[in-house]
Formats: C-alpha cells, sequence, structure tokens
C-alpha cells in the first residue's frame, strides 16, 4: 500500500467511525444561520443533558463585562458514539466556539465547532 | 503530500479522536457476528435465521447514509426516503390531498414548532425509521418488538395470527397497532389505529420533518427484507385517503450495528429547551 493509499484509507476509516449525528430538533426554529458568532472564554460548566448536551462559557468583552453564554451541541448518545464523554471538557478550559446565535438575541448559541486553545483540538466533531 | 506529513496527518487524527476515548460506553460485540479472513464484521454475509427457518431481523440498527436523486431509483424500487423529507425524491412528490399539502406548508412555515421529534414526543412512524438514532428489533415468538433510541419509541407486532382489529378500536395511539406475517422471507406489518392529525395535539400526524400529515384513516404496510446479516431494506406503503390521493411507497435502508454499541437512554425531556427558546415555555 503506497502512502498516498494509507492516508487515504485511513481517512476513509474515520469519516465512516465519525457517523454524523443530525441535529435533533428543527435547527431554524431556534437559531439564526445568518447570524453567527465566534467566541472565546472560560467554560464554567458541561451539562452532559438530553436531548442536547450544553456547554456554558464565561465570554470577556472589549469593555470587560463578562457575559455567560450557553451553546448547544449534539446529544450525548451521538457525542459519545463519536468518542465523546463528559470529561471531555472541564471547567477552566479556554475554548473558542463558533456557531449561531439564538433567534430570541439571549446569550445562547448553537455550536459547529468547539476548539480547545490549549492544544487547538477540535471538540465534539463529528456529532454535529 | 510529503511522505513524513503524510505519516503525520493521520496520526495527528487518530491521536484527536482517541483522546476522549476514556470513561465510555463498554463495548462487547454481539456474539454469533460472520467475520472475514480479516477479521473484520462480514456484513454480507447470509442473514441469520430463527430456529423456525424464518430470516431473523433482531439486531440494533442505524439508518443508512446513502443518498440518490428523484428518478434515480431503477424501475420496481421504491425511492429512498430520507428524515428531513420523505417525499424528497419521489417526482412530483407527495400526491397530498389539497388540504394537506397546505398544513404541510404551515407547518413549515410556523418554523415546525410542533414537530414531535423537536418536542420529545412520539415520532411518526417514517420519523421513526429514519432518525439518526439506532432502533433494536427483538423477533420473539408470537411477536416482535421494535424500541427506538428516540423520544421513547415502542411498537409491538404481533405474529400470532390475529388479525388488525377495527379502525378506532381500540383507542387510536401514537404508534398504532401493529400485525406481522411472513410472505416468503420477506416480514410484512401491517398498522392502523394511529392517532393521526385528529388525535388532538398539533404534533400528531407528522410523518416527517416537513409535516407530512397522516390521518387516523393511515394503513401502513412494511415489507421488512434483511438481504444479508448487514443490510435491511423496508418498502413502507402509507394508504391514508383522507390525506393523499393514492397510495405512494418509499424505501428505508438500514445497516446493522456490529460494533458493541448498544441501545442507550434517551430521556429526552430532561433538559428540553426547545419550548423556551422559542419563546414558550
Amino acid at each position: 500500500m503506497t502512502i498516498r493509499a494509507a492516508v487515504l484509507a485511513v481517512s476513509i476509516g474515520l469519516l465512516l467511525a465519525a457517523s454524523p449525528v443530525v441535529a435533533h430538533h428543527a435547527f431554524s426554529a431556534e437559531f439564526d444561520s445568518e447570524k453567527p458568532v465566534k467566541l472565546s472564554g472560560v467554560v464554567t460548566k458541561l451539562d452532559w443533558t438530553n436531548p442536547h448536551a450544553w456547554i456554558y462559557v464565561d465570554v470577556k468583552d472589549e469593555a470587560g463585562k463578562v457575559a455567560n453564554w450557553g451553546f448547544e451541541l449534539a446529544s450525548p448518545n451521538g457525542l459519545m458514539r463519536n468518542g465523546w464523554t463528559r470529561f471531555s471538557l472541564k471547567p477552566g478550559d479556554e475554548v473558542t466556539v463558533e456557531g449561531s446565535r439564538a433567534k430570541n438575541g439571549s446569550t445562547v448559541a448553537n455550536a459547529q465547532n468547539v476548539i480547545l486553545a490549549k492544544t487547538g483540538q477540535r471538540l465534539f466533531a463529528g456529532a454535529q | 503530500m510529503k511522505r513524513n506529513v503524510a505519516v503525520l496527518v493521520p496520526g495527528i487524527i487518530f491521536a484527536v479522536l482517541s483522546s476522549p476515548l476514556v470513561a465510555q460506553w463498554p463495548r462487547v460485540p454481539p456474539p454469533g457476528v460472520p467475520k472475514d479472513a480479516g477479521g473484520r464484521v462480514n456484513l454480507v454475509a447470509g442473514a441469520p435465521r430463527t430456529p423456525d427457518g424464518t430470516p431473523d431481523l433482531s439486531g440494533i440498527w442505524d439508518v443508512s447514509p446513502r443518498r440518490e436523486k428523484p428518478g434515480e431509483a431503477p424501475p420496481g424500487r421504491p425511492p429512498l426516503a430520507i428524515f428531513a423529507d420523505i417525499g424528497v425524491n419521489i417526482v412530483g412528490g407527495l400526491p397530498f390531498q389539497p388540504w394537506a399539502a397546505q398544513l404541510s406548508k404551515q407547518r413549515v412555515a410556523n418554523q415546525r414548532y410542533d414537530n414531535p421529534d423537536a418536542l420529545c414526543f412520539p415520532q411518526g412512524p417514517l420519523q421513526y425509521h429514519l432518525d439518526p438514532q439506532p432502533r433494536q428489533i427483538y423477533q420473539l415468538p408470537g411477536r416482535t418488538l421494535i424500541i427506538y433510541e428516540s423520544n421513547y419509541g415502542r411498537r409491538t407486532v404481533y405474529t400470532d395470527g390475529r388479525p388488525l382489529p377495527t379502525a378506532g378500536e381500540p383507542q387510536p395511539n401514537w404508534h398504532g397497532y401493529s400485525i406481522g406475517r411472513w410472505d416468503g422471507t420477506t416480514f410484512v406489518v401491517e398498522s392502523n389505529n394511529f392517532r393521526g392529525v385528529q388525535g388532538g395535539h398539533p404534533a400528531d400526524g407528522w410523518l416527517d420533518q416537513m409535516g407530512s400529515p397522516f390521518t387516523d384513516a393511515l394503513h401502513l404496510t412494511e415489507r421488512f427484507r434483511r438481504v444479508n446479516f448487514g443490510n435491511m431494506e423496508i418498502d413502507i406503503t402509507i394508504d391514508d385517503p383522507k390525506a393523499y390521493t393514492k397510495p405512494f411507497t418509499v424505501r428505508v435502508e438500514h445497516v446493522i450495528v456490529a460494533d458493541g454499541w448498544e441501545m442507550v437512554e434517551f430521556i429526552c425531556h430532561e433538559n428540553q429547551m426547545f419550548l423556551k427558546l422559542t419563546g414558550r415555555g
């Protein structure tokens, strides 16, 4: 097997292993894909709950005011089947979250990407 | 790609995916899984049989990721349904009665607020078949049970020879009333007594995420065929003259889960934020 074929085989295997989990509900009822957010801060809590897991992050604005944001993830079952657990993120971890803000204007968003600052690791991938 | 980079990339991906693999669900592969010479699950091995000689449909099943385009299904094969829209591959769309087309449009325009899937209510029969969460079939003497991980789904398919009850008796329920029989190697399930849109809740009577309605007149026929160890084909006929001008059939494909993953509880109401985030609770 050539190196390129080996890379391809591994990549395909990973794609198959990381089976996607479709969002549980009608995304558009709660979140606005036209209002993307990218926020960095410190994790305060991870709720490993159904029908969606949630992470809460203290985000400081330019004036130094801190707001606690809630980010909706996939279901714990879907996350778990893709290799993630309730220990994958801990309070105190610094993260950057990319997602779509809630339509109601609150400090809530649906998370598409959660990136751990210290390693650059993309958390909860494969189960969006 | 340079050789050292080529080696590094899969290594990093492996490390990233491997790192959270602690405190996982214990994975115990089920017994009797056929393996190929390389020790991998042989998905194309023959379908297992029960002692009475029928194919055994028992197992945990995921919906297949396979997709097609409208009109691509070969002659004689129903078009594939997908979770988002069961009629997406039917040329010309679903044969709605005018009121049913209007209701589907209204439900979508209303942000699908009343989608039973989002509300943690029992899903419609096609939602259960197509949900990305798995389902488990237990084929037992006299009855077959189908447990759906999503939204508390639980069906009993009676195979003891009893007839389908009269429509409206017993009281219609979310999962309907089902009987099953074997037609050669095909397990044929017929169901009626669904609540339908007359059930009294706006989450009643959703076939799919498009809110395609069904009524209490729905007669559902599902033809299950386990083509080999790893694959199931289910042809589903919706015969509901109140909602559709003619019966129509779609296909659902499932693949076996044989790597030790189990059904996991899904208590959907545990931290349900849907009502709050849509300003209703």
